[in-house]
């Protein structure tokens, strides 16, 4: 017996809706309106419609005919990463009783649970005279993986014969296909009401994508900025008037119980067995062609750059930034979308190389780092603020653009100082040597019971620093230091950030040079009894 | 059709008389605590008969938790109770179905033409073996289509797992019974909704009970209640994580008592109308609705000790309010959620953050952070690390802040990890101890300006 996975056939012939007299079911109309958040918790970076992890605030208005006396008011395609407590019905005549969200939605398999026990019909087609057979029939097992079904002449399981089997659903379980929520209503009187409906869905990210191309005079660059905007649901947003807000917001998406698309229904076998060697133990049937494979999807290729974009308009929002997409979009389902988000031209900056070093320790030479310097403020061309994203930096020089680095940029507010790496330089090289330490020894300490050797180390160091390029350039080396080690003495220009010594000093073209210093602490050891 | 000597009637309780319980005029309870766990309470009426029989409850929570099932009713012994998850299946179908007969329907792919027989089933083991008349055969192994057609369901075989109760009973007749149990797969929690007006700094706040339902059964029409406890949750208060704690949003306790039910220290909220919790479903129905709440946005910046940054790191945007009857809420909370709202420039209400809040009592004051702020940033720098002497340091800190909105604001900035015995020896404005941890500067910030503080911090470490 060889394994085979043949359809099971599930017709659903004529449904009389078994809907409720009450049951209002809203279709999606008028206007929509999507704002898009990013993953609180993702680093600064792109992003990847497979793995969509910040959320959006959709809101939409629809036009709801409203009965009088109670009544089920069901608002058809929502995104199915809906976060249904966060979901928001203003609008509604009456008393709202409550609200709900169903997330079992009309699946094969979720069709055999919803009919278990209840009468189906059975289709037979004799494979030699193509006649077909219906048989009034019971379901006995619910489809979970197996399908039992009873008729008059006795109990059979389902598709274990061999003969072409299907079966006819003749009641409408009550479940939808699009996820559904609803609420129920008490009205003193048939309305029509313009309903505002809003929730948070997860399956949506944004990023900011910057390029910096510097001149070739390396003296400024143009920096131009898409947002990279992700929807990974399986439900478009037609014409929606689109945001996206930048900045960190908490919001934890984790406690959101998936969407529940049922397993595919599997009509198992008893085992199978021949009396030959080759052997299936099951024959298993995979009855629904809905799989969760289904739900996985490629990744977009991002939207080409348009000639001429239309920017998104700047305002705030409370502590957070919102940026308007000046026209109505289409959020389109597993889609990858890129508006312009800024473009600015011929902004100051200055190049350095620099090296991060830890203290009075041996560095083999290595590339230094090139990094742009500039300033977000008005004089620089810029005074804007900059959410997070990732950076590409070129280099153009007689119509070549070569790219230099590709690195990630923090929240930016305005007059905050930029650095940004745009590679390595391995024509500049720097390495550090340890050239001596020195030990004076100090009076003992006592603490308690335990006895320290107390002494003052100091350590004499050498930095140097090869330019194999044809011009000065300018160099920042950045000092890690132990805990409790002052620099003492240097013989370079030094100066502090974040706490920690820099020396700033020019290297002329082909030339090495160097900068000696000197660090000082006091080492405690507990004093070994003999 | 010939005698049958059936397998499963060998064991006692099936030879027991099975009486199904209808559902027919069942009332359900369903009482649900804040930690994912329901009490479900089902009212019938259950006809016995005098003797030992057994009883079957079908529509029980599939997550049921059989150890805590007790079923009342007057007159009644239990002798045991089980949970049956032995599910109908074809191979369980044909397992049960060894040394009794079936009924074969051939096919024949020649003529179309249906011929039957009787079987006797040998063995399941890998494969069907049968007897047909003297014919030793395994079931379809030449591959022809074949219909296997049993008399009946073995009646251990439930298409659903099923809790079956054996009782005894000295005497027959229908009596009201009430079958009780807990579950998993019911909890429920609070969700917030709070719209801050930047003008006039007021909130208007909703609360919404959220209450879902994954325990896999409905249940109809259930008088449903939910209390805001969570019975049996381990205490935490022995795990100790040495991550720091996140910011409490706590700040001041109240001592107010709300017009609640109440049931021992615990909150009730029962839900007005019966309702049908279905599966897999989430429900809400509003608790709480209060406009005008004055409230107050801040900025806090916690630094830990020895904290120090390359780059400026963004300020917590912070919203205070209280929840007394005099100028706040005027309510108990209970836990959940809390997802605050603002309207953007056309009238747009937008989310701006959210943050989880704990049970709490009415008339206490909370701080609640909704992320960070984009334009309101603190570069904390140890400047210098000294040793005075032995067990004695010196640290000089630098707290640079900006703020680019067009609006002067106050930082609230902490430097934590001070343990006792620190002292701030000099500092460029007064600090306010909040504990012995922890001191706070508040620090105003002009409109698109600066700020600076410093303090030089002794401490032992």
């Amino acid at each position: 017996m060889r394994p085979s996975f043949r359809p099971l056939l599930v017709m659903l012939g004529s449904l009389p809706l078994a809907a409720a007299a009450m049951d209002v079911i809203v279709p999606r109309e008028g206007d929509l309106s999507v704002t898009v958040y990013r993953a609180p918790d993702r680093p600064d970076g792109p992003i990847s419609l497979n793995n969509l992890g910040g959320f959006a605030l959709v809101t939409e208005t629809r036009t709801v005919n409203v009965p009088q006396g109670d009544s089920r008011i069901r608002f058809e395609g929502v995104a199915d990463g809906i976060e249904a407590e966060s979901a928001l019905i203003t609008g509604l005549p009456g008393a709202v009783i409550e609200k709900n969200r169903d997330n079992a939605v009309l699946t094969p398999a979720a069709l055999f649970k919803a009919t278990l026990g209840k009468s189906v019909m059975i289709a037979r087609t004799n494979p030699k005279t193509g006649k077909v057979k219906r048989v009034p029939a019971k379901i006995r097992s619910d489809g979970g993986d197996s399908v039992l079904v009873e008729t008059s002449e006795g109990i059979e399981a389902l598709h274990c014969s061999g003969l072409p089997e299907a079966i006819s659903f003749i009641t409408h379980p009550d479940l939808s296909s699009t996820p559904t929520l609803s609420a129920r209503v008490r009205s003193p009187a048939a309305a029509t009401a313009k309903v505002t409906l809003s929730y948070l869905t997860r399956g949506f990210d944004w990023s900011a994508n910057y390029t910096a191309t510097i001149a070739a005079d390396q003296k400024s660059m143009d920096l131009g900025a898409w947002v990279t905007l992700g929807n990974s649901n399986g439900t478009g947003f037609p014409s929606a008037r689109t945001q996206i807000v930048a900045g960190r917001i908490n919001h934890a998406t984790d406690e959101v119980e998936p969407l529940d698309i049922g397993s595919p229904a599997v009509a198992r076998c008893w085992p199978i067995g021949t009396t030959s060697d080759f052997s299936d133990q099951f024959e298993e049937i995979i009855v629904t062609g809905q799989r969760r494979e289904a739900v996985q999807f490629m990744v977009a290729a991002p939207a080409a750059a348009a000639p001429a974009a239309v920017l998104v308009k700047l305002e705030q929002l409370g502590d957070l930034k919102l940026y308007r997409v000046p026209e109505r979009t289409t959020l389109k389902s597993r889609q990858i979308k890129q508006v312009r988000l800024l473009d600015r031209h011929n902004i100051p900056i200055e190049l350095f190389y620099g090296a991060d070093l830890p203290a009075n320790a041996n560095v083999a030479p290595q590339a230094a780092t090139k990094t742009l310097r500039t300033r977000n403020d008005t004089a620089h061309h810029l005074g804007l603020p900059l959410p997070s994203g990732q950076v590409a930096s070129f280099i153009t020089s007689n119509d070549t653009t070569v790219l230099l680095d590709e690195v990630p940029l923090h929240d930016t507010a305005v007059d905050e100082e930029i650095e940004l790496p745009v590679g390595t330089s391995p024509d500049v090289q720097i390495k550090a040597v340890k050239e001596k330490t020195n030990v004076y020894t100090r009076p003992p300490f006592m603490a308690g019971v335990v006895r320290f050797k107390s002494s003052l180390v100091d350590d004499v160091n050498r930095i140097e620093i090869q330019n194999a390029t044809p011009a000065e350039i300018q160099v920042e080396l950045r000092l890690q230091l132990p805990e409790g080690t002052q620099v003492i003495a240097a013989d370079a220009a030094t100066s502090s950030r974040g706490g920690r010594p820099l020396f700033k000093l020019p290297v002329p073209a082909n030339r090495t040079a160097t900068v000696r210093y000197q660090t000082e602490h006091i080492s405690l050891r507990p004093a070994v009894h003999k | 059709m010939k005698a049958k000597t059936p397998l499963w009637i060998g064991s006692a309780v099936s030879a027991l008389a099975v009486l199904p319980v209808v559902a027919a005029d069942h009332d359900v309870s369903v009482t649900i605590y804040a930690n994912d766990t329901a009490l479900i309470q089902d009212h019938r009426s259950i006809n016995v008969t005098g003797g030992r029989q057994r009883l079957e409850f079908q529509n029980v929570s599939a997550q049921i938790r059989p150890e805590t099932v007790s079923l009342a009713a007057e007159g009644i012994t239990i002798v045991e109770q089980n949970f049956d998850f032995d599910l109908l299946t074809p191979t369980k179908m044909m397992e049960k179905a060894v040394g009794q007969e079936v009924t074969l329907v051939r096919t024949s792919p020649g003529t179309g033409a249906e011929t039957r027989e009787k079987a006797l089933v040998l063995a399941t083991n890998e494969g069907v073996v049968l007897k047909i008349g003297e014919r030793i055969e395994v079931l379809r192994d030449d591959g022809l289509p074949v219909r296997v057609i049993f008399d009946k369901v073995p009646d251990n075989l439930r298409a659903k797992p099923t809790l079956s109760v054996t009782v005894n009973s000295p005497k027959g007749g229908t009596r009201p019974a009430t079958l009780s149990y807990l579950t998993p797969g019911l909890g429920w929690k609070a969700d917030y909704v709070a719209l801050y007006n930047e003008a006039d700094s007021k909130l208007d706040v909703q609360g919404w009970v959220t209450l879902t339902n994954s325990s896999g059964t409905t249940y109809d029409d259930a008088k449903t209640m939910l209390v805001a406890a969570s019975p049996g949750a381990p205490a935490d208060t022995n795990t100790w994580t040495p991550r720091p704690r996140p910011r409490s949003t706590l700040v001041q306790p109240g001592t107010e008592t709300g017009s609640r039910e109440r049931v021992g220290d615990f909150y009730l909220y029962p839900i007005a109308e019966r309702t049908t919790i279905a599966n897999l479903q989430t429900k809400q129905v509003s608790f709480l609705d209060v406009h005008g709440v004055p409230a107050e946005h801040a900025y806090e910046f916690r630094n830990p000790w020895l904290g120090t940054s390359e780059k400026p790191q963004s300020a917590q945007s912070v919203y205070r309010f209280t929840t007394s009857a005099r100028a706040g809420l005027g309510d108990q909370l209970p836990a959940g959620t809390l997802r605050f709202y603002m309207h953007d420039k056309r009238g747009e209400p937008q989310f701006i953050g959210e943050s989880q809040i704990d049970h709490t009592p009415m008339g206490s004051l909370l701080s609640l952070s909704t992320g960070d702020a984009f334009d309101v940033k603190v570069q904390p720098t140890v400047v210098k690390r000294t040793a005075l002497g032995d067990f004695n340091w010196r640290t000089e800190m630098r707290y640079s802040l900006t703020n680019a909105l067009p609006k002067p604001v106050a930082v609230s900035l902490l430097q934590d990890g001070l343990w006792g015995d620190s002292t701030i020896t000099a500092e460029s404005q007064k600090s306010k101890r909040r504990s012995a941890d922890v001191a706070e500067w508040t620090v105003q910030i002009p409109a698109n300006g600066k700020a600076e503080v410093t303090a030089t911090i002794t401490t032992r470490f």
